[in-house]
């Protein structure tokens, strides 16, 4: 199925009518944005191509066979999908003065830089309330905008250190091996995405708007479980022997005491599966004994699996060492799909490790389900794009248009939503508004200036 | 410190009834915190979830779960036999006054004892229901059986996290139970659009949430990878995983701790070298980064490693905490890889209000509790109070609210309704 950015609407949206400036970067805010803009919110991101980051950076880089421009990052289409580009010099005044316009008709203003940089351009909550009384402002720096560390900066892989979560990763004679990616600005996206919701349903409910204060480091702490109360309550400290388990939920031989997982149960690890590749390994877990005699009974019953000692949580949970290497001998006969499908008919859980790759061409759900869809890029071509993972029966979220091309929407934005003139528009691109001298315009731009 | 919070959260007014265990119980919490009066529903003897780890005082008792005491504040508990007509008429009849139903069976388990959408929505037109699951209402593995680490293990979560560095690593699992916060985040996501969505219109709708989907689109830029790449990628401790490998970034100290730094040497500006060199100057460690030739990026782009060696060797022999300070105060945005048990001394965290003080009547004791993620400015986030006990409000509902004589709902108790 493709999607264009001309498909009319099916359903109304819950965010119809709801405009959002867009003042995020990198990954947790774009990340945000992009599900309001799913949501049917008019988001409009504001950008200078100077100060770009994200749009050709890292792994935003330009597919195999087409030049890396602004306008060609594969990561930053995904990522920045739904929403409009005004590419604007908000450190001018003429385009300081288009921004307080801007704000003037919106509903909300998002965005994810370091504490002080909106304070600093005269747009802290009590100026954009002076803009617009209902305006909801949803800010996430790395601490929060106040506290004697409000000027520390993040990104996700310090945020996720500081927070806890590094640590709650990883092997428990290794070091951390942490998140294998910025989860703090997946997450952090996920939250700032619900948090501006909550406000403008909050707004929806009373009139009245607010500002939403995130710090990433904060939000990440939330995300610990039950572990911080282990700590608060029961004075327990994590850098004890065992800690964290690996994938298991009890490490063999350690006191036996919470993983903050779930349930301390054994088996529950990960083994390597026929093929012996990268990412040929399954995870295994039996949460009854009924489900550990289920996997005895698919193995075939073999000698060491039936000895009375396994036949208990306690035994597995002690012998786990033996079991888990007697369980993987097995596994190693059997391709991880395969495994998976075997253990689910039999009652036992299994599910096998799977890449990107795996993701997006082997796994028959996210395929069904219609995770991945097709949408145009007037330069990247048609690419599959990351859909949401609920189904809203009434108002469904949508992917209703690739990420745009930057400056794409200033003669919209401008000359449509302020009803500035055409002379206005053309003039600030001679004048370094919408685009610094710097910088050769790109053909759609030279052709809007026709 | 900031002490417990009663309402005036966004959701305040909004009646939510909470059939879940671990898959909907943090959806139910964070809605709750931000003011949703949440009446959690559990089968008679308590919800599965109350015997999961770890306990007050390493005591196993289903009123003893910190787990269940995390993920069920700000709730009201009460407890019905879904399975007996009783207790299924009693869930009408909160059901025709709720604003929304999470519920986490097993797909089609609702609808089989007439509790559906479709037949709640015959009650009240206006409720929205959420259904979280592992893997959604439809699809193939839709009847799949789960945890937290088998979707992290199919979602994607091990497939980019682990070791670059342990012979023989596993690919690893994070923990804290993130699958099952992946999958309330999104579905929170769309509980307020639908929310929003009413107000506009009026009409309420049903919601499919699957935590499989969710995991699967929480691995960052690895789905771009491939879709415009075609790489799969490399398990990389401490850091981003990658198409190809990329230098450490997770540093040991001379404490034993690690600091997890972002040092790109080629990216450096001039100003940075000198900034980093005069800061190593103060401990006698500045190495060469004091030399005039670095005010030059052609220079620091070719002595890119040795810049990095120098202060790898200087972080080695700072303590963690030196180093994170230091770097945060000349604005690099380094952290300090903490335990959980050092969180309660962090001076931030508490000039936030961070940690809430939650009364626990029952136990005479008064616990610290983990706060919020924001400041609202007019809608304060607060926990109105601890994990309901089995059943604890059975009466204030069910005869306060839905107009049961006593002696009726001794009945229901007796018979096992409730």
């Amino acid at each position: 199925m493709t999607q264009t950015t001309t498909e009319t609407k099916i359903n109304p949206r819950p965010l119809d009518g709801i405009r959002i400036v867009d003042f995020t970067w990198v990954r947790a805010g774009p990340w945000a944005t992009r599900w309001l803009g799913a949501l049917g919110a008019q988001v409009i991101k504001i950008e200078w191509p100077l100060r770009e980051f994200g749009r050709a950076g890292g792994a935003a880089a330009a597919p195999p066979g087409i030049t890396p421009t602004l306008n060609t990052g594969g990561n930053f289409n995904d990522t920045n999908a739904n929403k409009m580009s005004l590419s604007l010099n908000v450190r001018s005044p003429r385009g300081m003065d288009i921004i307080r316009r801007l704000i003037s008709v919106s509903d909300a203003v998002v965005e994810n830089y370091s504490a002080s940089v909106l304070e600093n351009w005269g747009l802290g909550y009590e100026e954009l309330k002076k803009l617009r009384e209902d305006i909801v402002y949803v800010s996430m720096s790395g601490f929060g905008h106040s506290g004697r560390h409000k000027h520390y900066t993040t990104f996700g892989p310090s945020a996720q250190a500081l927070s806890g979560m590094t640590f709650a990763s990883g092997l428990p004679d290794k070091p951390p091996a942490g998140w294998g990616w910025s989860y703090l600005d997946d997450s952090g996206g996920m939250y700032i995405a619900f948090y501006t919701l909550a406000a403008l349903f909050h707004r929806q409910t009373t009139g009245r708007g607010q500002h939403v204060d995130m710090g990433q480091m904060i939000m990440g702490a939330t995300l610990n479980g039950s572990a911080l109360l282990d700590v608060t309550i029961n004075g327990r400290s994590s850098t004890r022997e065992g800690y964290p388990p690996g994938n298991r939920a009890h490490w063999p031989g350690t006191p036996l005491v919470s993983g903050y997982r779930g349930r301390t149960v054994a088996p529950h690890n990960s083994y390597r599966t026929l093929g012996g590749g990268y990412n040929d390994w399954c995870t295994i877990a039996c949460f009854s004994d009924e489900e550990w005699r289920n996997l005895v009974c698919l193995m075939g019953s073999p000698d060491w699996a039936t000895d009375a000692k396994l036949a208990t949580l306690q035994g597995r949970l002690q012998n786990q060492e033996e079991m888990d290497r007697c369980i993987e001998e097995w596994t190693l006969t059997l391709e991880k799909y395969d495994l998976m499908h075997k253990c689910q008919a039999a009652g036992v859980r299994a599910m096998p490790v799977q890449s990107n790759e795996d993701r997006a061409e082997h796994d028959p759900q996210l395929r069904e389900r219609g995770l991945l869809r097709e949408v145009d890029h007037p330069e990247l071509g048609t690419r599959r794009m990351q859909n949401a993972p609920f189904v809203l029966s009434e108002s469904p979220a949508r992917n209703h248009r690739h990420a745009p091309l930057i400056g794409q929407d200033n003669e919209e934005i401008i000359t449509g939503i302020l009803g500035m003139s055409r002379e206005e528009l053309v003039s600030g691109y001679s004048d370094g508004t919408f685009w610094p001298d710097s910088m050769d315009l790109y053909p759609y731009q030279k052709e809007l200036l026709q | 410190m900031t002490t417990q919070n009663s309402a005036g959260g966004p959701f305040t007014g909004v009646r939510v009834l909470e059939l879940a265990d671990e898959k909907g119980q943090w959806c139910g919490k964070l809605l709750g915190d931000l003011g949703a009066d949440v009446i959690k529903i559990e089968p008679p003897g308590g919800e599965s979830t109350r015997t999961v780890g770890p306990f007050y005082q390493d005591s196993f008792g289903p009123e003893r779960s910190l787990s269940f005491w995390h993920y069920n504040t700000s709730k009201r508990g009460i407890t019905l036999d879904l399975a007996s007509e009783g207790g299924r008429g009693l869930f009408r009849q909160l059901a025709a006054g709720a604003d929304l139903v999470i519920e986490s069976f097993p797909p089609g388990y609702m609808p089989s004892l007439g509790l559906g959408y479709d037949d709640l929505k015959e009650l009240n037109p206006r409720i929205i229901v959420c259904s979280i699951t592992p893997f959604g209402q439809t699809g193939p593995w839709r009847d799949f059986l789960t945890s937290d680490l088998l979707h992290l293990s199919v979602g994607g979560q091990m497939g980019s996290c682990g070791y670059d560095d342990v012979p023989d690593a596993p690919p690893i699992a994070p923990g804290g139970g993130q699958a099952w916060h992946m999958g309330g985040h999104y579905a929170c996501m769309a509980i307020t659009a639908a929310l929003i969505h009413r107000g506009n219109t009026g009409v309420g709708q049903y919601i499919d949430v699957s935590v499989h989907e969710s995991c699967a689109l929480t691995t960052e830029g690895a789905m771009a990878s491939w879709i415009y790449n075609g790489k799969t990628m490399i398990r990389q401790t401490g850091r981003h995983a990658g198409m190809t490998p990329s230098a450490p970034t997770q540093t040991l100290c001379k404490d034993g701790k690690y600091v997890n730094i972002q040092l790109l040497a080629f990216r450096l500006s001039p100003a940075q070298v000198r900034q980093l060199g005069e800061w190593m100057d103060r401990y006698g460690m500045a190495d060469d980064l004091l030399d005039e030739k670095y005010q030059d990026t052609a220079v620091i782009q070719e002595q890119a490693d040795h810049i990095s060696e120098a202060v790898r060797s200087f972080i080695n022999n700072m303590t963690r905490d030196e180093v994170y300070a230091g770097a945060q105060e000349m604005g690099f945005s380094w952290g300090a890889v903490r335990a959980h048990d050092e969180l309660p001394d962090d001076g931030q965290l508490n000039d936030r209000g961070f940690w809430v003080q939650v009364e626990h009547p029952d136990l005479e004791e008064t616990f610290t509790y983990p706060g919020a993620a924001a400041i609202w400015s007019d809608s304060p986030w607060g926990i109105s109070r601890r994990a309901p006990l089995i059943g604890e409000h059975n009466e204030e509902v069910l005869c306060g609210e839905l107009g049961l004589s006593r002696a009726a709902l001794a009945v229901l108790a007796e018979s096992g309704v409730v």
